[in-house]
């Protein structure tokens, strides 16, 4: 995920840097802003955020020695890595699903990390890669989608938004962020999902899964898409990906959080513990064929070599 | 990326009150990827000794057999069952003839000794992969989830539990300790070994 | 080797500003009150720098903020958040919210996105609506409201038994009885003190000393914290959320 960091250093990223610098010194100077309301927000409420950079001869590779955990495990800040993320266009809308997993190395950060950022009632945004890029430009993102409805009196496209936030990522390449993060939404042309990463990629499409559980995701999802889905079968789709994902990825797992975006914005569908799923299926909700995922529950009995309980006790 | 920390997995043994628990999860990973959710770490040497081994399953696999042949030798050898201690000794050798070249795996040793009077008194010890021994009274750990079991079985472990309370006691640890590990998990087994049986279940654990 | 030729070979230097401090902090959230507590070691390395030095600090009479990881950056934000605190005091004559302050604090440790505080934040208190809250936060300013959580040294060791005795993982009810959502104050310390005393047991950078801070919902009663040794209240006023804190020995080993 952070191959672009080797791809691309030095020179260019360095001339960002500087000009990052001569906007703003530091985070020592605050305007006025900070005395009034804006105190929480203030810098980002002026429009430019500004950040302290170390001053050093290439702060792009003092950030790498210190954060990124490809290049070095033991380094002192590690920054969670370790996700599944699925994004689907059919029919009936857009399905967001992703799982709850932060890890830290090999330990498990959390259990209960929100990676679906819900931008505005329009927009929903995932989260892979680093966490706190993915926050904080995403929460910028939804203040320049307000801003952008009240210059403009009618909300922002899902192709804008996305593109806002790709140029916005591209501006800091080759600096260290880590964002794989999918901008769904229903704009004037119905559905839709965009693929954007820290890279400067921006793809549209139908179908899209990111993280280190993705390829399992994508297994279960590509095997089940038609774009006729009904709702309740696109939301059990979701939900069963993730499972499959959690199941088999170290790194992803704890809990399936999932979302459902329509023509009047996205609703909250539900949280599932991806345990719960493998034992006994997501419960009694639409789609759902009350049967649990996990394999030898399903095959339970069917064979000698994995005989009833009852029979083998 | 560590060799320990390859196919994942970690072990856990406990002392009670005339008895010994042991156990481990039934992870078997290729680093992220989860291969197989019931590949067993605790393996009988006796009818009162189990040694539980976390760390490159391919070693796990050949120690479990060089102990075995071992073993046996020894019985046929004293014609009598080998002691913990003993065993102990004798996996802290066979580690160390590889000083220079180890199998990578942790060995943790759950068993009952026989005193002079005839009664039993439970023994647990662990060595890391060069054969290091640690006698410990209470608990000994190994593996990936190796820390987060010392934090668990430190507040739930105590002195003269009696086998269903240690049974209780080391499954919480086992099973709170490898959720929050990425490469340890996916269901437990625990075996309860006391003087005159050896209780084996198996646990539901997170599957993910 | 010819000393003369040293200087021909290529040296590499690297600035490296940052260092680890060791220690614990742990935060639980309950109905009406939040305990926030931290151990008071302070070491690099194998060395012990100083067995007292505070991790948990107040911030306003319902904010208590805990730093851990590299001891000069943690102190350093711990200023700069109360500087920004006692601006916004100034604008608006109150103290500012919780959920406020933790969105500050995500701003602020974003704004170091490319020159990090090597810090780890756990922010406790008591929200508007006086429920207490927990919120934690990496490094760079993720953050997330929790019920619990054990951050620094020993986090691996400390976390996993909260799951179990907080959130009750891997435990089954009773039939027909469920896990208590939050538990009871006098309950919750004991937790704490149970952790830290773990911790220290097993990790070499937790010890010396531990102090619990107790935040207390405007108009909550002292119960469950009275007869406790070493209480102490550093509120700035008794009408309003009250906290005080709770000074106990660990190990010095």
């Amino acid at each position: 995920m952070n191959t672009f960091v080797n791809q691309f250093s030095t020179s260019s990223a360095l001339s960002v840097i500087k000009k990052a610098q001569a906007v703003t010194d530091d985070d020592e100077e605050f305007s006025d802003a900070a005395w009034g309301s804006e105190a929480g927000f203030g810098s980002l409420a002026k429009g430019v955020p500004s950040f302290s950079v170390p001053a050093v001869q290439d702060p792009t590779s003092f950030l790498r020695l210190h954060t990124d955990d490809h290049a070095d495990p033991n380094c002192r800040i590690k920054i969670q890595h370790g996700t599944t993320t699925l994004a689907f266009r059919f029919q009936g809308g857009v399905i967001v699903a992703v799982d709850s997993r932060a890890t830290a190395g090999s330990y498990i950060a959390s259990g209960t990390v929100k990676k679906v950022i819900e931008i505005n009632p329009y927009l929903l945004g995932t989260m892979a890669g680093g966490a706190a890029d993915c926050q904080y430009w995403e929460t910028y993102l939804g203040i320049q989608c307000r801003l952008h409805e009240l210059r403009n009196r009618e909300r922002i496209s899902v192709a804008a938004a996305s593109k806002y936030l790709s140029n916005l990522v591209y501006g800091y390449k080759g600096m260290g962020l880590s964002m794989g993060t999918m901008i769904c939404g229903w704009d004037k042309t119905g559905p839709a999902v965009f693929y954007v990463d820290s890279d400067g990629s921006r793809l549209k499409g139908d179908l899209f899964s990111v993280g280190s559980g993705s390829t399992f995701a994508y297994g279960v999802l590509d095997q089940g898409y038609r774009w006729d889905l009904t709702d309740e079968e696109a939301q059990e789709l979701g939900r069963r990906s993730i499972y499959a994902a959690g199941h088999r990825d170290a790194f992803s797992g704890n809990t399936c959080n999932l979302y459902h975006v329509k023509e009047d914005g996205w609703r909250f569908i539900g949280n599932y513990d991806i345990t719960k799923m493998h034992y006994d299926g997501p419960g009694d909700v639409p789609g759902s064929t009350k049967v649990a995922y996990g394999y030898d529950v399903r095959v339970e009995g069917r064979t000698s070599s994995n005989p009833p309980v009852a029979a083998a006790a | 990326m560590s060799i320990m920390e390859y196919n994942g997995g970690s072990v856990i043994a406990m002392v009670g009150k005339g008895c010994v628990a042991i156990g481990s999860d039934l992870r078997l990973g290729n680093q992220a990827l989860t291969v197989a959710t019931n590949f067993e770490k605790v393996f009988p040497v006796t009818d009162r000794i189990y040694l539980g081994m976390s760390g490159l399953a391919t070693d796990v696999a050949t120690l479990r057999e060089q102990f075995r042949f071992r073993v046996n030798m020894y019985q046929i050898k004293e014609e009598r069952d080998i002691e913990p201690e003993a065993f102990a000794h004798l996996v802290s050798s066979t580690l160390y003839e590889r000083r220079f070249g180890p199998y990578f795996i942790e060995p943790v040793i759950g068993g009952l000794w026989k005193t002079q009077g005839g009664e039993y008194k439970p023994y647990i010890a662990a060595a890391d992969l060069i054969g290091c021994l640690n006698f410990a009274k209470d608990f000994v750990v190994a593996g990936t989830a190796s820390e987060k079991l010392f934090g668990v079985a430190e507040g739930l472990w105590e002195p003269d539990l009696e086998p269903e309370d240690l049974f209780e006691t080391i499954s919480q640890t086992l099973m709170n300790g490898v959720d929050r590990d990425a490469y340890s998990g996916w269901g437990a087994i625990i075996h309860i070994v006391t003087p005159d049986k050896v209780v084996t279940r198996t646990l539901k654990g997170r599957m993910d | 080797m010819n000393p003369m030729n040293t200087a021909a070979q290529p040296q590499q230097r690297q600035f490296n500003p940052y260092t680890e401090n060791g220690g614990t902090i742990l935060a639980i959230a309950g109905v009406d009150f939040s305990v926030i507590a931290g151990d008071t070691r302070q070491s690099e390395g194998y060395n012990i720098q100083t067995r007292y030095a505070p991790k948990v600090f107040r911030l306003t009479d319902r904010a208590v903020l805990a730093v851990n990881g590299f001891a000069a950056d943690g102190n350093m934000f711990v200023k700069k958040v109360k500087q920004r605190l006692e601006w916004y005091r100034h604008a608006h004559a109150k103290d500012m919210p919780l959920h406020a302050i933790a969105r500050l604090i995500q701003t602020m440790l974003y704004g170091r996105r490319f020159f990090p505080y090597y810090v780890y934040n756990i922010l406790g208190g008591i929200e508007d609506d006086g429920s207490g809250a927990v919120y934690s936060f990496d490094p760079v300013g993720s953050y997330e409201r929790e019920t619990c959580r054990a951050a620094g040294a020993a986090q691996s060791l400390v976390q996993p038994f909260l799951d179990n005795q907080i959130y009750f993982k891997n435990q089954q009810p009773a039939p027909g009885t469920a896990h208590p959502a939050h538990l009871p104050l006098p309950h919750v310390l004991s937790l704490v003190i149970d952790s830290f005393t773990g911790a220290t047991e097993r990790h070499i950078e937790v010890g010396d000393g531990l102090e619990i801070y107790v935040v207390l919902a405007k108009g909550r009663d002292l119960s469950g914290l009275e007869g406790f040794a070493g209480l102490q209240e550093v509120s700035s006023r008794s009408d309003g959320e009250r906290i005080f804190v709770i000074r106990r020995e660990l190990k010095k080993d």
